[in-house]
């Protein structure tokens, strides 16, 4: 084996997943199932099935597939939000990811609140969030709306603070499920320019996305998945035509 | 080595730290004396309970300063009572978090215990002033109240911990507690004096006074208020029996916690 050190190695990784996982939530069903002894292997499906993949420092790494293709189950194992049935994940460097923005805002907190308790998800004290504030309210253009409750922006402005506030996450390793997928021309731009910075950055990024035109513009490399395997993986370009085809079948 | 463990053990701290300041702020959102609250509801809810026991009933009128005492004890037991009732649905409440960030996840169920000792330090000046006002005489023995107060703590988070991960799965738990406080509740001796159940059957006392929640706040108020109460110590001197409570306390915490340990990397697909 090469001594390569890879940002992200996933091997052989499978998730396995039970149907009625959400029905089992009291005592009684626990109970009544012990009884049944009914064959598990029929309420369940593999999400992930045996997924293998190296992801280099400084990759743009695409992954593309369906809805229900398993890219969210993948994400969520990479940052190790889910634990796989089998095989391992590994990544070097810290590691942040954004399955979703603003995950943790309060409602009914200010706008103010918000940014230092996301801010302490992401890692920050509250010096540093101190030093940083009023880049964070500009760059989310709210400098008027810092003192209201969370509950009365508009999810424009909420996606706004944000991703003003993400973009702050000091990591090696980021990972961004289609978080980017929303929001204005304004704020697509502004998108923009964040990837390009951490494509000069040399950042390792892991990409969800269903923009075949942000695969062309930022990925080097990508994989496809159907159905819980990897059916493409290589250049971006081809993994664009190859997820393009999974339309056209029928 | 050692810059990783300092990142991570510092991620935990500034976390645990917002989650505390958060809780206390979103408890007394849109109330108009806000955070007076949290000195005024002990206050009156002392007063209430003074009068109707003490002044009307009588109960522990034999026992120098038992209305003080009745209030540490009700104090002590919304402690206890905070730390396993807000804990045990820490993992659940919170599942949007979880399901979305990865992050030590018994920060949660710790800033929960955190803010219920916020409450208690507050709830703790109340008694003070009570205390005062009933001309308890200052003694070393009061020095021992914040130990016992530690030992509910561990009592609670370990307590906490167990119920959080199992209350994943099985929701059935939060009704479970319910019914099963109410019994230690009563068991605790806390509106009455211990006292009073020596005189019904010496050995009832001893059994209750085996249960650390008992012990601590018996404890409490022995070397705090008034050395008639009864405590663990004053009805045996049996060591074993003396030493169950402190027994039970470690064991139910090293259980909880790896119990809590074991589960929590399947949280975020299970809650």
């Amino acid at each position: 084996m090469s001594d390569k050190k890879y940002a992200v190695e996933v091997h052989n990784v499978k998730k396995r997943f039970s149907y009625s996982r959400h029905k089992n939530n009291s005592l009684k069903r626990a109970i009544t199932q012990v009884f049944k002894k009914k064959d598990r292997s029929k309420d369940t499906f593999y999400a992930l099935d045996g997924i293998s993949f190296n992801v280099e420092q400084g990759d743009f790494f695409g992954i593309l597939g369906r809805n229900g293709s398993g890219k969210s189950t993948l994400l969520k194992i990479i940052s190790e939000i889910y634990q796989p049935t089998s095989g391992h994940v590994k990544h070097r460097g810290k590691l942040v990811s954004f399955i979703e923005l603003g995950v943790g805002f309060q409602p009914e907190l200010t706008g103010r609140e918000n940014v230092y308790l996301n801010g302490a998800l992401l890692g920050f004290s509250r010096k540093e969030i101190d030093a940083m504030y009023d880049d964070i309210v500009l760059f989310a253009e709210l400098e008027k709306f810092m003192d209201q409750s969370l509950k009365n922006y508009s999810s424009g402005m909420k996606v706004r603070l944000a991703f003003s506030l993400a973009i702050r996450a000091k990591a090696d390793i980021l990972i961004l499920d289609e978080v980017l997928a929303v929001g204005d021309a304004a704020f697509r731009k502004k998108c923009n320019d964040y990837f390009e910075t951490l494509k000069d950055d040399k950042k390792t990024v892991i990409l969800v996305t269903h923009s075949m035109a942000d695969v062309h513009k930022y990925c080097n490399k990508a994989i496809v998945i159907e159905k819980g395997k990897i059916i493409y993986e290589g250049a971006a370009d081809g993994a664009a035509d190859v997820y393009k085809s999974l339309f056209e079948k029928k | 080595m050692w810059t990783k463990l300092y990142r991570k053990y510092r991620y935990s701290l500034i976390l645990l730290r917002e989650l505390v300041i958060t809780d206390f702020k979103l408890r007394y959102q849109n109330s108009v004396l806000g955070y007076l609250w949290a000195l005024l509801r002990p206050l009156f809810l002392f007063a209430i309970l003074y009068i109707f026991f003490v002044e009307i009933l009588h109960i522990g009128k034999e026992i120098p300063h038992w209305g003080v005492a009745l209030l540490l004890g009700v104090v002590m037991w919304n402690f206890f009572q905070e730390v396993v009732g807000q804990g045990l649905k820490a993992i659940t409440s919170s599942s949007g978090l979880i399901r979305k960030i990865n992050f030590p996840k018994y920060i949660i169920v710790i800033s929960k215990s955190l803010s219920a000792i916020i409450n208690l330090a507050i709830n703790m000046i109340v008694v003070g002033i009570f205390a005062i006002i009933s001309q308890v005489e200052l003694s070393w023995g009061m020095l021992l109240i914040p130990l016992f107060v530690l030992q509910l703590y561990i009592l609670g988070t370990g307590m906490a911990f167990l119920l959080a991960a199992v209350n994943v799965k099985y929701r059935d738990v939060g009704y479970i507690w319910e019914v099963v406080s109410q019994a230690l509740f009563y068991g605790s001796a806390i509106m009455f004096p211990l006292n009073r159940v020596v005189e019904v059957s010496h050995d009832i006392a001893v059994i209750l006074a085996m249960n650390p929640i008992a012990q601590t706040i018996q404890d409490a108020r022995y070397y705090g208020i008034s050395d008639e109460i009864v405590t663990t110590q004053t009805l045996t001197e049996n060591t074993l029996i003396l030493l169950i409570p402190f027994i039970i306390t470690i064991v139910v915490f090293v259980v909880g916690a790896i119990y809590f340990r074991r589960r929590s990397p399947y949280f975020a697909e299970e809650v």
